[in-house]
């Protein structure tokens, strides 16, 4: 079985790469993903705490479905963005997309 | 759920509300008029409910929220300036989409996101406030479909959002995992003073970080000005005002429990992040052209300022914290006010040179947005001034009680607010520019609608009383305020 430290590793790593995806891919949607590994980063992180730490509280399981809920929302408006994004530039590359730089 | 419950939830269930008759108002009628005025109607009663729940003390409601005179002077405050920006939005949105109907059911959600944020006592809370305000507004910002801007600065507001909650969200799983509780005040007390296990401290930065997204500080300003510059006025507005408001709310809240001064590093990591963003905020302010943009940086630097009196911490840091949001609140509502009214139906009156000539052409108008300006930049006899006093004040009286390190705080506000003039005088400058008669920027020749005309009289006038007469506002701010720290 893991142990906490591992656990709270890989969590890290997959945090880490949600924001790399961020950082690095130009694609709107990957973007999008990154966040989405991100959030689920922190889930496996309130998981993990109930697991090893507090398994006679419920807040974490409550917390992870709260999570995965407001996240569907965000994704939800967040491609309704990139659907309109790409009707108006033809493109879902960031880096193309730059009307404004200051 | 008792009736003090009910009385001291009743704000915000009024706003959330309000959102749901605006959706079963759109089945009726799609009158713009008639949404607009559900909107009004919906702030305005909510406005009274604050005022009926002030009265009875801290009341919590589930684990999750705890109501307080705080809370309600905040959700009072938001929802004041939430009136002035429906009015805002309608004479935006008329005549430039005739899909009206999203817009103010997204625009009351994230006003109830804002007074569950400044009520909330959970992290649970805290992060379905946030979303409440982030969807809505990345909705918001990208709401004129035909206007690539707003859709490129709805989805950069998209992206930073995320971010913002992600880490957030990570640093209280963190938290979550060493304490076993996301409730803010059993946090307090079971986080040691100057505990040094590295999730507490991983816990804490990334919470941190999480809210300087949210109120881009400095390193997490980047994104700010494109999302100011793209979205519709009324939007930006939002962003500015009300979303900044309530997350500076939450932060006060969170860290009046979490005792700070306790925590050495802590107080490192806020104290270069408000440097960092008083210069990040004066220095690249200097250069632009566009008003949005200097008005993101220089909210920028306003939340460095800010941060001052939120790090003395105690009543007096919470009393001058609230004072200054009161007083910046309003100016900036003023200015977002006439940047509406002059905007015309191809793009927004946010360029300098679309004021050329206006104290010439619109003396009135001119001295109005003089000011504004003044106030965010602190001169006396606006609100603005005061506010700025009483953070150096905290800041200077935290300095001699033992703490060194205020003084470079308080030299970062004075240096920031010397710079920081000279980019608020460029824009007055301008107004004073000679243009050949039939040569005048469009912008300047609209006619400002009666709505708008009320709200930039309201908040000019209320820039001045508080300039002029803080007394009574101060008064009523430390009665609200004390509650917590009794």
């Amino acid at each position: 079985m893991f142990s906490i430290t591992g656990l709270l590793t890989i969590s890290g790593i997959l945090f880490v790469a949600g924001a790399a995806a961020l950082i690095t891919r130009r694609n709107a949607v990957a973007a999008l993903m990154g966040v989405e590994l991100m959030l689920n980063a922190a889930n496996l992180n309130f998981v993990a705490g109930w697991r090893y730490f507090w398994p006679e509280r419920l807040d974490a399981h409550v917390a992870v479905l709260l999570v995965i809920t407001v996240a569907a929302a965000e994704a939800a408006v967040g491609l309704a963005i990139i659907l309109n994004l790409y009707r108006k530039f033809g493109t879902v590359d960031l880096e193309q997309i730059r009307l404004m730089r200051g | 759920m008792t009736h003090a419950q009910l009385t001291a939830l009743l704000p915000v269930i009024l706003l959330a509300g309000t959102a749901v008759a605006l959706l079963l108002v759109q089945a009726i009628t799609r009158s713009h008029r008639v949404t607009a005025g559900v909107t009004l109607a919906g702030l305005a009663a909510a406005l009274v409910a604050v005022t009926r729940a002030l009265p009875q003390g801290a009341t919590p409601v589930t684990a999750l929220l705890t109501i307080d005179r705080f809370a309600l002077l905040y959700t009072g405050l938001l929802a004041l300036i939430g009136i002035g920006l429906t009015l805002l939005s309608f004479l935006y949105l008329a005549g430039r989409t005739r899909l009206t109907g999203a817009y103010y059911i997204l625009f009351t959600l994230a006003l109830a996101g804002g007074a569950v944020l400044a009520s909330s006592a959970h992290f649970a809370a805290f992060f379905l406030g946030l979303e409440m305000i982030s969807v809505s507004l990345f909705a918001l910002a990208a709401y004129r479909r035909d206007d690539p801007a707003g859709i490129e600065a709805g989805m950069k507001y998209l992206v930073l959002a995320g971010v913002a909650t992600a880490v957030l969200l990570f640093g209280a799983a963190l938290l979550y995992a060493r304490y076993g509780t996301m409730a803010f005040a059993a946090l307090g007390t079971a986080i040691a003073p100057g505990a040094g296990d590295p999730l507490t401290l991983a816990g804490i930065a990334l919470v941190v970080a999480g809210i300087g997204f949210k109120l881009t500080l400095a390193p997490f300003h980047l994104w700010a000005p494109d999302v100011y510059e793209g979205a519709p006025a009324p939007v930006t507005g939002f962003i500015a005002t009300i979303s900044k408001a309530a997350v500076f709310a939450l932060l006060l809240r969170l860290f009046t429990q979490v005792h700070l001064r306790e925590h050495p590093a802590l107080f490192a990591i806020f104290a270069t992040l408000a440097i960092a963003s008083i210069f990040a905020g004066n220095l690249l302010g200097l250069r632009q052209m566009n008003l949005k943009r200097v008005l993101a940086y220089s909210s920028v630097a306003n939340m460095g300022y800010l941060l001052i009196a939120f790090l003395a911490g105690g009543p007096a840091g919470a009393i001058a914290a609230t004072f200054y949001l009161t007083a910046y609140l309003p100016a900036l509502l003023g200015i977002f006010t006439l940047l509406t009214a002059l905007s015309g139906r191809e793009r927004d009156a946010d360029a300098i040179a679309d004021y050329a000539g206006l104290a010439w052409r619109r003396p009135v108008l001119a001295a109005a947005f003089t000011v504004l300006l003044l106030s965010l930049a602190g001169i006396p006899l606006t609100g603005g001034f005061i506010g700025k006093f009483y953070v150096a004040l905290t800041g200077v009286s935290a300095a001699l009680a033992g703490s060194p390190a205020f003084w470079a705080l308080v030299g970062a506000l004075v240096v920031g607010s010397v710079i920081g003039l000279y980019y608020y005088l460029r824009i007055v400058l301008a107004f004073f520019q000679r243009t050949p008669a039939g040569e005048e920027p469009a912008a300047i020749t609209r006619r400002v609608p009666d709505a708008a005309a009320i709200v930039l009289t309201l908040s000019t006038l209320a820039v001045l009383w508080l300039g002029v007469l803080p007394g009574n506002t101060l008064t009523l701010i430390s009665l609200l305020v004390e509650e917590w720290f009794r």
